[in-house]
């Protein structure tokens, strides 16, 4: 740097001595004089005029527009109050853009799973190895749990596998928003098959199962919402693809049909889901007798309906796109569109045309115009949780097969007795045997020689007698041999 | 130079620092969006991380970075969700409804009078996709935005959610001749029907305790209406619904009873209802059909008590409070005849069938919109 002071070079011009010789190189800064600046006073007048001029415009704006925005601008977000600023609280929706179509995966749309929990822990982890596999997009599925009345550990597992299924590191594995709704309605009924299933209880039952399904929905269903599926977790086996697959017949409602399978000495399956069925008239005037509050429940003798099922017309061989119309749907799998829902159609836990729950469902949805289908051949598989009396049966058939194991221990305990008892002499029997058996033998030869000479006497005899007299004498030979016969094997047979 | 030129030099620093310092105390004493409100409290405590949440709570804007983060696991205690006769006491979440088909800037004005602490109301709307709703939404956008971004904290509802309707209404003109044709009203109120379930159900959400159904059309209510109604701690509730208007002879202001959907039942209504076929629907205020029902419009008493209840077997939808586990049993607003009644008679008839009664007050009066 060149000392720009060339006239003053010998100069101080900071204070500090500078060297002769050392003119042309120098990075002290100090050799600067400050600008020329107005006196102190007058200067801090200024910033404080141009301060109050700040404060005065911010009071204006402060109270033209009260609010958060002042603030937010001088603390630059930093403080707290910045968040609030930053909160939405406005959502606009199009409900024609959610209406669902036959390829929702292509256009994003949205499903809302739908499970309903009671004391469901044991399934729970067979339930996530079904989410694990389903192959519609993952974060295109809401799930959506109430969880009821349980008195084992189904909610702290159900949080717990949901935490993992969302911290899995697999991004296609997590799934979109998670309800987990938790409440009690204090239902009575016990939840293993046998109560489950007996006839007295179905109607209250169904009932309180409908209200649990309606406060799931209702608490869930979100305006973005093009699909929802409602999913039992005692499913056991079921296709991949099922969401892609009912989706594909673009029908508002749809199901699948419900098998389970069975131990071999029940028939090896069986239809399970009884609630998909077309109406009939036999039912129709059923209703007609029944008083407001009654319930129609299917698979019981009490009601005998004579509606065609959907899971009794299985064809394992038949083509699983085949679509059949119903009335009343089953509650293990559906597949409904949105609008459905929105719509009103719900699951009655009060007698709709003598049905509620999943079955009054239906015939809602029939109500209301909708289309309501069932596919024959396309089947999932329940979980088979043997009855009361299966497991009795069960029981009855372990203890039979352990009477007959223990029996067939005797025998074999038994014979080796008898043969540890025997193993000595046994060889003395062997030649005990041969002694006898040739003996016999020895015998039997004589005999036969006997006969033998005894035969060509008589036949000397007889073709020296009258003829007439040969039957009765053949029948008489015939004895005679038989007895040498049996005479002659009875040392064989003998020693065994 | 040296130590005085520097301290002069900083002294104008330190003002600086003590005015910004002051500004901020005092925009902190003065702001009502001061951060230690309860309301901005309890709106920092409801929000959500996603936009997938329920929609009647706000949530947290997301940065777009390209990356999708899953959303949290949520639990929902609905056993904690109450509806009490002090709603304001228990801090007890209201969402108001409104199919709005034309907007009415009184209703939006006697909306932001409600007394009712609004951190704790979300309002929702739905709306057709037809010209008259472009323009409704437009209009109801712009007194949103100034209510919600710019609007003094205490006065900002906790959430809004606009839905457009996905279907469309059967009759094109909205004006109140036609709507009134008894022919009409079948069709009329299913598509309403219809517009009320898909408004109730996409978002009534986990948290909601009560339900206030509001007609686009109800420009005046008393500005304590949520609690007045709510005290009762009745399932459902209904306010009678008046219109104000100036009698043509005498030039004088006037009022006269305007919802006749508010009723209880009677026998010749029923005798009525039994020879119909199950597809026909029992109408109310039509001379060709003489029901003889009581109606609760003309049981209204000059001077009566505001309190005064008396049980329903139907009521009108213009105003009316219903407890959220009322429609979350299922209660709807039947599109088809249910017992012979649709929309929110057939409703009232729903709730019945679900052991939930309904009530009504006639001294305690709304205004609807005289056209």
């Amino acid at each position: 740097m060149l000392p720009r002071h060339h006239a003053k070079a010998d100069a101080y011009s900071n204070g500090y001595p500078r060297s002769k010789d050392k003119t042309t190189y120098s990075i002290s800064p100090h050799r600067f004089q400050p600008r020329a600046s107005p006196p102190a006073l007058r200067r801090r007048r200024q910033l404080l005029f141009r301060l109050c001029i700040i404060l005065a415009i911010g009071l204006f704006a402060f109270f033209i527009w009260p609010g958060a925005s002042i603030l937010s601008i001088l603390s630059l977000g930093f403080i707290s109050t910045g968040e609030d600023f930053q909160l939405e609280t406005v959502r606009y929706y199009d409900l024609s853009n959610v209406q669902g179509t036959a390829r929702g995966w292509e256009r994003e749309e949205r499903i809302l799973l739908c499970a309903p929990l009671r004391d469901a822990e044991s399934h729970l982890r067979m339930f996530f190895s079904h989410l694990h596999n389903f192959t519609y997009p993952h974060h295109l599925i809401d799930l959506a749990f109430l969880v009821s009345d349980s008195k084992d550990r189904t909610l702290p597992l159900l949080s717990e596998l949901l935490e993992a299924l969302q911290a899995d590191e697999d991004p296609k594995m997590p799934y979109g928003e998670i309800s987990i709704i938790e409440k009690d309605f204090g239902q009575k009924v016990n939840q293993d098959v046998e109560s489950r299933h007996g006839f007295a209880a179905q109607a209250s039952r169904r009932k309180l199962m409908a209200q649990a399904r309606n406060w799931l929905l209702s608490a869930a269903l979100r305006p973005y919402h093009s699909w929802v599926y409602w999913r039992d977790v005692d499913v056991e086996t079921a296709p991949f693809t099922i969401l892609e697959d009912l989706m594909r017949h673009n029908k508002d409602v749809i199901v699948p049909n419900v098998w389970r399978p069975l131990p071999d000495w029940l028939g090896g399956e069986q239809p399970y889901d009884l609630n998909s069925w077309q109406e009939s008239e036999t039912a129709l005037a059923l209703a007609d007798t029944l008083d407001e509050d009654a319930v129609i429940v299917e698979g019981y003798a009490e009601y005998a309906t004579w509606r065609p099922h959907l899971a009794y017309l299985r064809d394992p061989y038949g083509d699983p796109d085949m679509e059949m119309d119903i009335d009343g749907v089953g509650g293990v799998s559906i597949l409904a569109k949105a609008k459905v829902f929105r719509s009103g159609v719900h699951f009655p836990a009060f007698s709709f045309q003598k049905h509620a729950e999943t079955e009054g469902f239906g015939k809602m949805a029939k109500r209301m115009q909708f289309s309501v289908v069932g596919l024959p051949h396309y089947t999932i598989w329940h979980l088979y949780e043997p009855s009361v009396d299966d497991i009795r049966h069960m029981e009855e058939m372990e203890e039979e097969r352990k009477a007959r194991e223990r029996e067939e221990q005797e025998k074999l305990d038994r014979v080796k007795k008898i043969k540890d008892q025997f193993v000595d002499t046994g060889s003395q029997w062997e030649k005990d045997k041969t002694g006898i058996q040739n003996e016999a033998m020895k015998e039997k030869k004589e005999k036969e020689k006997k006969e033998k000479e005894k035969k060509e006497k008589e036949r000397k005899e007889a073709a020296a007698a009258a003829a007439a007299a040969s039957a009765p004498d053949e029948e008489a030979r015939k004895a005679k041999t038989l007895e040498a016969a049996r005479e002659a094997g009875k040392p064989q047979g003998n020693p065994q | 130079m040296g130590p005085a030129r520097s301290l002069r030099r900083s002294s104008p620093l330190t003002i600086v620092v003590g005015v910004i310092l002051c500004i901020v105390i005092f925009v902190f004493l003065l702001s009502p969006s001061s951060a230690d409100t309860a309301a901005a409290k309890s709106r920092q405590a409801n929000a959500a991380s996603n936009p997938l949440s329920p929609p009647t709570s706000p949530f947290r804007k997301q940065v777009d970075n390209g990356k999708r983060v899953p959303p949290p696991v949520v639990h929902y205690k609905m056993n904690n969700v109450t509806s009490t006769g002090d709603p304001v006491g228990n801090r007890e979440t209201i969402l108001i409804l409104t199919p709005l088909a034309r907007f009415y800037q009184e209703y939006w004005d006697n909306l932001m009078k409600l007394t009712y602490p609004h951190e704790l109301i979300t309002l929702a709307f739905i709306i057709p996709k037809n010209r008259e709703g472009n323009a409704a939404t437009a209009a109801l956008q712009e007194q949103i935005t100034k209510t919600q971004k710019t609007g003094p904290e205490k006065l900002r509802f906790a959430s809004i959610i606009i839905e457009r309707q996905d279907f469309e209404p059967p009759l094109a003109s909205q004006g109140e001749h036609e709507r009134h044709k008894m022919e009409n009203q079948k069709a009329r109120r299913a598509s309403m029907s219809r517009a009320r379930n898909s408004l109730l159900f996409t978002t009534l959400g986990p948290s909601t305790s009560w339900v206030l159904w509001l007609d686009a059309d109800i420009i005046e209510t008393p500005p304590s209406l949520i609690q007045d109604l709510a005290f009762h701690d009745e399932p459902i509730i209904v306010p009678n619904c008046f219109q104000r208007y100036v009698d043509p002879k005498t030039k004088e202001k006037k009022e006269r009873p305007y919802d006749f959907n508010s009723w209880q039942d009677s026998d010749q209504a029923k005798e009525i209802g039994a020879k119909m076929g199950p597809d026909d629907i029992l109408l109310e205020g039509y001379a060709e059909m003489a029901t003889y029902r009581t109606l609760m419009a003309y049981l209204y008493a000059e001077g009566g008590d505001p309190k005064d209840k008396i049980p329903l077997d139907g009521v009108g939808g213009t105003a009316l409070l219903v407890k959220a586990e009322v429609h979350r049993d299922g209660a709807m607003f039947p599109p088809f005849a249910f017992y012979h009644l649709i929309e929110t008679e057939g409703f009232t008839k729903m709730a019945k069938r679900l052991g939930w009664n309904a009530f009504g007050l006639p001294n305690y009066r709304v205004y609807h919109y005289n056209e």
